[in-house]
C-alpha cells in the first residue's frame, strides 16, 4: 500500500466511517430507495479512496456529505426519471450535516474502547481470532495453527466478524441508540427549510 | 448475466478481499486477482476501500491493549518527564562532546525559501520550504537529521564515511549519490536521483531496503518499508523545487493546491468538490500561488476570490 492510499484509509477508518450512519439516514429521507442508497455509499467511498492526501479537508463530515450528494445528484440526472421535488430539495439540502451530533465528538480514548468492544461483541470463535489478529497482531496463519483449524475457517470467520464490525460502525443494524431507529425517518421533516 | 451486481454482494466480496490481502498481500496473484476484481466495478473500489478502512482501524486495539494496564493519569505522565530528563541529559552529553570540535550545525528555512547549502565535506544540500535540519561531521560518519521538511542531497563520494540522514526513525544511507528525503507525519518519502541508498526504519520490522536512481520508497515510521520502491519517472518535476518551480503534469487541482500551501502563508482553497478532481498541466513559481489560481479558474470556467490568507477557487 502506498504512503498516499495508507493514509486515505486511515483517514477513512477514523474520520468518514463513524459518519456514514448518519449519511446513511440522511440519503435515505432524501433519495428514498434504500437499495440505491448502498450503491450510492460505495460510489462515494470510490471517490474518497482516490483522493491522494486528505489534508486539505477541514470538515471530513461536510466533505463525506458534499461527495455523497455529487453521486447522488449524478445518479438522479443518469436515471433520467427525475422526481424534480427529490432534485430541488437534494440541490437546497444546506448543511444540515455540518454539525455532528453531541455523540460523534468523542475521545481518542473512547474511540478505542469503542473498537474494543466492537471485538467483544462477536461470536466467540470469531472474536477470539481478532483479539489474536488485531490486538496481539498474529498472523492468520499462525492463528490457524494455534487454534486447530483450517486457514480456511480463519478466513471465513474474519470475513464474518469484518462484516459485523462494519456494520456496527456505521450503525446499520444497531436497534436503538441516541438517534432513534432511523427506518421511521422517512416522511419526517421532509421540508427542512 | 447481464444483472446489476447488488451492493450487498459487493460489500460481502470486499470483506473477503480485505481479510485475503491481509494474508497474503504480498503474493502479486492476490494483488492482480484484488485489481481484475476492482476493474469490474467502481463501486467494488469503494466497498474496498470502506471495508479495509474498518479493517485498519481496528489496529487502534493494539494501542488500547497496550495503554490500558497504568489507569492513574499520574503513572505515564512521570514517565515521560523521566525520559524527558533522560534525553536533555543525553543532549547534553552529545553537546558537551562534539560542540567544541564546531562539527554541529542546523540549517533552517522559512516558509517560501529554498537555501542552496554547501556542506564542509563537498555534498550539497537543497532545503526545501518551512524545513530544519542539523548536520554532524564526523570522523566516520557523516549525520544529518531531518527534523521538518524536505531536503535533497547531493553527496559527496567517501567510502570511508556514509552519509546518513535520520528522518525520525527512518534511516538513508549513502555513499557517493543524490537523494531527497521528505519527512511527514507517519515516515519518510526517499527519492534517489543518482546512485543507490539503503532505507530503513529503526526498531522497524523489514530489513533495509536498497533503492536506485529513478525510484522512490516509503518509510512507516512504526513498520518499516512495506511496499517495493517504486519507479519514478518524472523525477525532475518532483524535484523542481530546487529551482523554485513547481511544475504539474496532470496532477489534480487539489494536489496541485497542497503543493503550493507548503510555499506560502496564503492557502489556496479548492471550494468546489467537482473542482477537486480536474486535472492540469502547468509551471509556476512556488512563490506565485496567485498565478496559478487564475489560470486554474480560466481553464475551468471558475472565478478566483484573494483575501489576506486564502485564495479560494470556485467552480463556474
Amino acid at each position: 500500500m502506498s504512503e498516499g492510499r495508507a493514509r486515505v484509509v486511515a483517514w477513512l477508518g477514523r474520520e468518514i466511517l463513524p459518519h456514514e450512519g448518519d449519511l446513511r439516514a440522511w440519503l435515505r429521507r432524501s433519495f428514498a430507495v434504500a437499495g440505491d442508497v448502498d450503491d450510492i455509499i460505495q460510489e462515494t467511498y470510490c471517490r474518497l479512496a482516490s483522493l491522494t492526501h486528505v489534508d486539505h479537508v477541514d470538515q471530513p463530515r461536510s466533505y463525506l456529505f458534499q461527495a455523497a450528494r455529487n453521486v447522488a445528484l449524478e445518479q438522479i440526472r443518469r436515471a433520467r426519471v427525475v422526481r424534480i421535488e427529490t432534485v430541488s430539495e437534494m440541490d437546497s439540502l444546506n448543511l444540515m450535516h455540518d454539525a455532528p451530533s453531541a455523540e460523534r465528538v468523542i475521545s481518542g480514548r473512547r474511540e478505542l474502547e469503542r473498537v474494543r468492544s466492537l471485538i467483544a461483541v462477536l461470536p466467540e470463535r470469531c472474536r477470539r481470532i481478532f483479539e489474536m489478529r488485531k490486538i496481539e497482531g498474529v498472523s492468520q496463519r499462525e492463528i490457524a495453527r494455534r487454534l486447530g483449524v483450517t486457514e480456511h475457517v480463519v478466513e471465513n470467520e474474519s470475513v464474518r466478524g469484518l462484516r459485523a464490525i462494519l456494520a456496527a460502525m456505521t450503525e446499520q443494524d444497531r436497534p436503538s441508540g441516541a438517534k432513534g431507529p432511523k427506518e421511521k425517518t422517512d416522511g419526517r421533516t421532509r421540508k427542512r427549510r | 448475466m447481464v444483472e446489476r451486481e447488488s451492493a450487498a454482494d459487493i460489500e460481502a466480496d470486499a470483506a473477503r478481499w480485505v481479510v485475503r490481502v491481509d494474508r497474503d498481500g504480498d503474493d502479486p496473484a492476490v494483488r492482480a486477482g484484488l485489481e481484475s476484481w476492482w476493474a469490474g466495478d467502481r463501486r467494488r473500489v469503494g466497498a474496498y476501500a470502506r471495508a479495509e478502512a474498518a479493517w485498519l482501524h481496528l489496529d487502534r486495539a493494539q494501542v488500547f491493549a497496550v495503554e490500558a494496564p497504568d489507569q492513574p493519569a499520574g503513572t505515564s505522565g512521570t514517565r515521560r518527564s523521566v525520559m524527558a530528563a533522560f534525553g536533555v541529559l543525553a543532549a547534553g552529553v552529545a553537546v558537551a562532546l562534539v560542540a567544541p570540535r564546531l562539527l554541529f550545525r542546523r540549517y533552517g528555512t522559512a516558509l517560501g525559501e529554498i537555501r542552496h547549502l554547501p556542506m564542509a565535506d563537498g555534498s550539497m544540500a537543497a532545503i526545501n520550504t518551512d524545513s530544519a535540519l542539523e548536520v554532524a561531521m564526523r570522523p566516520r560518519l557523516r549525520a544529518v537529521r531531518l527534523d521538518r521538511g524536505e531536503a535533497w542531497f547531493e553527496v559527496a563520494k567517501d567510502a570511508e564515511r556514509p552519509f546518513v540522514v535520520e528522518s525520525g526513525p527512518v534511516r538513508v544511507r549513502a555513499v557517493g549519490t543524490a537523494f531527497s528525503v521528505r519527512r511527514r507525519e507517519a515516515g519518510s518519502d526517499v527519492l534517489v536521483t543518482e546512485g543507490v541508498v539503503e532505507v530503513w526504519t529503526k526498531g522497524g520490522k523489514t530489513p533495509p531496503r536498497r533503492v536506485s536512481a529513478g525510484q522512490r520508497v516509503f518509510a512507516d515510521n512504526t513498520l518499516g518499508i512495506l511496499t517495493p520502491p517504486k519507479a519514478e519517472v518524472d523525477l525532475n518535476r518532483q524535484l523542481a523545487w530546487r529551482d523554485g518551480q513547481i511544475v504539474l503534469d496532470g496532477q489534480t487541482l487539489v494536489e496541485a493546491a497542497a503543493e503550493f500551501n507548503r510555499y506560502n502563508k496564503r492557502k489556496i482553497e479548492i471550494a468546489d468538490v467537482r473542482l477537486a478532481d480536474a486535472r492540469f498541466v502547468g509551471w509556476f513559481r512556488t512563490s506565485d500561488p496567485e498565478g496559478f489560481a487564475q489560470a486554474a479558474a480560466t481553464t475551468f470556467k471558475g472565478s478566483v476570490s484573494i483575501s489576506d490568507d486564502a485564495i479560494v477557487l470556485r467552480g463556474g
